[in-house]
């Protein structure tokens, strides 16, 4: 994986962990991969990967079954949700707020303009 | 598992300060990597850490015992040098199964099954004579030899060197699995920076012999920022901040800030219209220099 480099490792690595979730490639009470899989298949340093799996723990996203590993935890989506809900004001619309001050775009026409697309993805989807 | 040390070792040749007062602590079981532009010193330090080098003044200490002509010290560092292309130990005929052996012989906790099942994956051919080795080769020797060493402490001096891209990505996983196995410490020097960023919990970086700084990776990488702006606006914003590296373009500058309270630094860069980004290990290394 290519790491970006505006958000730390074991940030990028927890939310690729609860992408999966969301998008059902992991499922509740399954178990995540462990530490050292991760570093394997991400080359990075196991501790780091340590690190992304106790901030899911700490989130109630992982939970931990002795001696097993780490496992999804029930309700890990509407965590997700509400966690990447909060982050979603700073990731997404202060930078797409930035750049419509700077082209001159009101709020009002970003609305619109948001309602617009929105719109025809609906369309393209049905 | 062994933790190393040195308090204020200098080394000079003929004159010339190679390092200077140098003083380190390498812990156990962590992956460091080593940093510096040529001739900044790294395989000098490597070589004194690893006692194959005396150091002028101070001391180096491998679980509190002096490395020097220390026999049990020097069983736990393995210091896999970047193999000469021309000659080997002065003999043009050695053999890269010589090598090998050696290693056997060298270091007490050598793994042989290990260092097959490496020369295979590398494809390694140890019938050729190290001489008529490929760079890639050399360095691939160097890291079979820096794995199946087995030393508690192992130090890898730029083992990608010549390395193609698979190559490179085959270390940086054998290291990993390595690292996960088991609990040796390992130091690995390099100039393809933003490649191992990820496997690096600490980074050393090495300028002109002294220790620009020894610090967590992340830690590292989180604490500074690059600001560009309007350079009015930048220098307002800058007085009595740390101020690593500036550039200027025309009317706009671009700098890269040490940061001791980022919540501050948020709210004080709220009022202007500035660009803040996060450097890359590289980037940062270069503005540190």
């Amino acid at each position: 994986m290519e790491f970006r480099e505006d958000k730390a490792i074991f940030v990028q690595i927890a939310e690729s962990i609860e992408d999966d979730i969301l998008r059902g490639i992991l499922f509740e009470d399954e178990r995540a991969p462990s530490t050292n899989e991760l570093a394997a298949a991400y080359e990075i340093n196991p501790n780091t990967a340590a690190k992304s799996l106790s901030m899911l723990m700490n989130d109630g996203i992982l939970y931990k079954k002795r001696g097993v590993g780490m496992f999804v935890a029930a309700g890990a989506k509407e965590k997700i949700f509400d966690k990447r809900r909060c982050v979603f004001v700073d990731d997404y619309l202060h930078p797409m707020l930035r750049e419509a001050k700077l082209l001159g775009l009101t709020p009002d026409m970003l609305a619109s303009m948001i309602r617009e697309e929105a719109g025809h993805e609906e369309v393209c989807h049905e | 598992m062994s933790k190393l040390e040195c308090i204020g070792v200098s080394k000079a040749y003929g004159g010339h300060k190679v390092l200077k007062d140098i003083s380190l602590c390498l812990e156990e079981h962590r992956i460091y990597g080593l940093i510096g532009r040529n001739g900044a010193g790294k395989t000098t330090l490597l070589s004194l850490l690893s006692g194959q080098t005396f150091a002028a003044g101070g001391q180096v200490l491998c679980d509190g015992e002096p490395v020097w002509e220390n026999q049990d010290a020097l069983d736990k560092i393995c210091f896999s040098r970047e193999i000469s292309k021309t000659t080997f130990f002065g003999n043009k005929d050695r053999m890269t199964s010589d090598m090998l052996k050696a290693g056997a012989y060298f270091y007490p906790g050598w793994d042989e099954d290990y260092a097959r099942e490496l020369t295979d994956i590398f494809e390694l051919d140890t019938d050729k004579k190290i001489t008529e080795l490929s760079d890639g080769m050399r360095s691939a020797l160097t890291i079979v030899m820096a794995l199946a060493s087995q030393a508690p402490i192992t130090f890898l001096d730029e083992p990608v060197a010549g390395l193609d891209v698979f190559m490179r990505d085959r270390f940086y996983k054998l290291l990993l699995e390595e690292y996960c196995e088991s609990e040796r410490t390992f130091v690995v020097s390099t100039h393809i920076i933003d490649e191992a960023t990820s496997l690096l919990e600490d980074v050393i970086i090495l300028d002109r012999g002294k220790i620009v700084c020894m610090e967590n990776t992340e830690e590292l990488l989180e604490r500074h920022r690059m600001v560009s702006g309007l350079a009015e606006d930048i220098d307002r914003f800058c007085e009595g901040r740390n101020v690593v590296h500036s550039e200027t373009l025309g009317r706009k500058k671009t700098v890269c800030v040490a940061i001791d309270d980022m919540a501050g630094f948020r709210r004080d860069a709220e009022g202007y219209d500035f660009d803040i980004s996060k450097a890359s290990l590289q980037k940062l290394f270069m503005n540190l220099l």
